[in-house]
């Protein structure tokens, strides 16, 4: 299924990314999301946890050093996540996501195994 | 109010860990004078406690949590066939829990005279109940406060600088070694700091200006600088940064991943705790310039050295959009007016451009302290490299050398070609003139007196030779 024209917007440079496993986490996270919010805000909020796990994931964050092009796309959507989250989402979960981040790179740092990153980020766009 | 963490290990199941100078230092460094110092356990197998270190009666609350809650006693808790949502590595440890209820997660303690109020038996100790693990205590501390930073400080570090740096101690201080110890290096190694002193600079020049808010700007800024740059070393395969190895080359390239990510996500959570969404819109923009320039500038090494219109949109990706964002947002932060915020952001574009180019020229400096030809040798986008290519003389010889292997007779022999041409100095007026365009910006707007500080950084961050 294509990205919407809104979400296409944001996809600029990573479109090549939405049929390798974006798109699937998106509809993910859309499903986890609380349908009381905001209607036209969840499928930027969703984006952007989608493009935090598709980033660590290209990363190799945890596990084996990706090589730097794909670590240099895994920064990308993390950078563009987190931006879409500065103009989408409320102050709560903007924070709740970078601790999400930091959690899991410290666990990866200290070789530890993190909380599975689908559960942390569900939990970052629940935050209040 | 100043919110830190305190982070240790510990090494066995039930351990008293005495956090009484550990808070005295903390005390000390904030400058606390008279007020209340905070604890909360961020645990639900840690407890605080405040009673006397005395070996023996530390032995005597060991045997009497035993009694209390024994180690082999039956716990529901323990029973994970009756329970859902348990982690792969969840501990068997109801009897830790149990014994938490008896302690507190939470103490409040005096200070007055810039120490602790304690009686001459008291210490504070964090309790651990199921170790060994990697442990945080969150700290607070309010009241009055002198100015009173105990950091080492360059000897001429001004007030502003003090604190910036204060507040990257007290930052990393909080975090988990294993990505501390790595960003620590980094920091304590140097960098000219450019970024928070922008931030300080133009965070006066609105009606709301704090210097320990800015301080927390300014020390996020030049985090997430940092974190960039452990990402870049890895992708440059740079061995030293600031003359120490990079993290990559120190500890790894998924270290380096693991920290360059966790500073990436705590610079931006510290300045989304600020809460002021001007601020975190423009960094935020800056930060994804960064990336798509990162990713343009290893895109273009195939066609090394590229050409000018590249060199300069992935340099004000790369470099000028952080300069422009620090201005930027330093002036959002005081609520500085939208004509002053927009114009210490071209200003902060230009400088950051031209710092860039004195940055390439540095390059071919036997003054530097660096090894001349560095960038050369790792393809790094060069704007004396692009020039002498262009050259009528020395342009085809460059572009022979560049096609081919670049060892070091080859890197010395690039060098030493770009010396001779008038790259380097073509490279100089540009410079120099985009810093008098970037003083122009500042003509157009009112600056309270700041204008001759910011003109003479803007010059002497291109007329420099390291």
């Amino acid at each position: 299924m294509s990205p919407t024209p809104v979400l296409e917007r944001e996809l600029d440079r990573l479109e090549a990314l939405w049929d390798e496993g974006l798109a699937d986490c998106y509809h993910s996270y859309l499903e986890t999301m609380d349908s009381a919010g905001d209607p036209e805000l969840r499928p930027r909020l969703a984006l952007a946890a989608a493009l935090v796990e598709v980033g660590i994931r290209l990363q190799g964050l945890g596990g084996a050093a990706a090589p730097a092009p794909a670590l240099l796309m895994g920064d990308l959507c993390l950078a563009r996540s987190s931006r879409i989250l500065t103009d989408s989402a409320t102050r709560a979960v903007q924070v709740a996501f970078a601790r999400a981040v930091e959690e899991m790179s410290s666990a990866a740092a200290s070789g530890r195994e993190a909380s599975p990153v689908r559960d942390l980020l569900a939990r970052a766009l629940a935050a209040r | 109010m100043i919110a830190t963490r305190l982070a240790f290990s510990t090494a066995h199941p039930t351990e008293f860990i005495d956090l009484t100078e550990r808070l005295r230092d903390e005390v000390r460094r904030s400058g606390l004078t008279t007020g209340r110092i905070h604890l909360q356990s961020l645990h639900t197998t840690l407890g605080l406690a405040v009673n006397e270190n005395e070996p023996l009666l530390l032995r005597d609350f060991m045997s009497m949590l035993e009694r209390l809650a024994p180690g082999d006693a039956t716990y529901e808790h323990d029973d994970f066939s009756r329970r859902i949502d348990i982690a792969l590595d969840e501990p068997i440890n109801g009897h830790a829990h149990c014994r938490q209820l008896l302690l507190t997660g939470f103490a409040t303690l005096l200070v007055e005279d810039g120490d602790l109020v304690l009686g001459r038996w008291q210490s504070v100790f964090a309790v651990e109940l199921d170790g060994p693990r990697e442990r945080q205590v969150a700290v607070q501390l309010e009241g009055e406060f002198a100015h009173a930073p105990t950091l080492a400080l360059p000897r001429n570090a001004g007030e502003g600088t003090a604190l910036v740096e204060l507040e990257l101690a007290r930052q990393l201080m909080a975090d988990p070694d294993p990505v501390a110890v790595p960003m620590r290096r980094l920091l304590e190694a140097g960098g000219k700091r450019l970024r928070p002193r922008l931030v300080q600079l133009t965070a006066q020049l609105g009606p709301e200006y704090q210097p320990l808010r800015t301080a927390e700007l300014a020390a996020a800024v030049e985090i997430l600088h940092n974190a960039t740059l452990v990402h870049d070393d890895y992708v440059d395969e740079s061995t030293h940064r600031r003359g120490r190895p990079t993290v990559a080359a120190a500890e790894g390239a998924e270290r380096a991943i693991a920290v360059g990510d966790y500073y990436f996500a705590k610079a931006t959570r510290l300045i989304a705790e600020q809460g002021n969404n001007n601020v975190t819109q423009t960094i935020a923009a800056a930060l994804e310039a960064i990336c798509e320039a990162q990713i343009d500038d290893v895109g273009l090494r195939g066609a090394y050295p590229g050409d000018r219109e590249s060199y300069v949109r992935v340099v004000r990706g790369k470099t000028a959009a952080l300069f422009a964002a620090a201005c930027a947002s330093g002036a959002q932060l005081s609520g500085a007016s939208a004509e002053i915020v927009e114009a210490l952001y071209r200003y902060g574009d230009l400088l950051g451009t031209a710092f860039q180019m004195a940055d390439d020229m540095v390059d071919f400096s036997p003054m530097s302290g660096k090894p001349v030809g560095l960038d050369i040798k790792q393809r790094v986008l060069s704007l004396p490299l692009i020039y002498a290519a262009e050259d009528r003389s020395v342009g085809p010889e460059v572009r022979r050398l560049l096609a081919g292997a670049l060892g070091d007779h080859e890197v010395a022999q690039v060098a030493s070609l770009v010396a001779s041409s008038e790259a380097l100095s073509r490279v100089g007026d540009e410079a120099r003139a985009l810093v008098e365009q970037a003083v122009e910006e500042l003509e157009k707007v009112e600056l309270n007196g700041l204008r001759p500080t910011l003109i003479s950084l803007a010059r002497s961050a291109v007329d420099r030779a390291s």
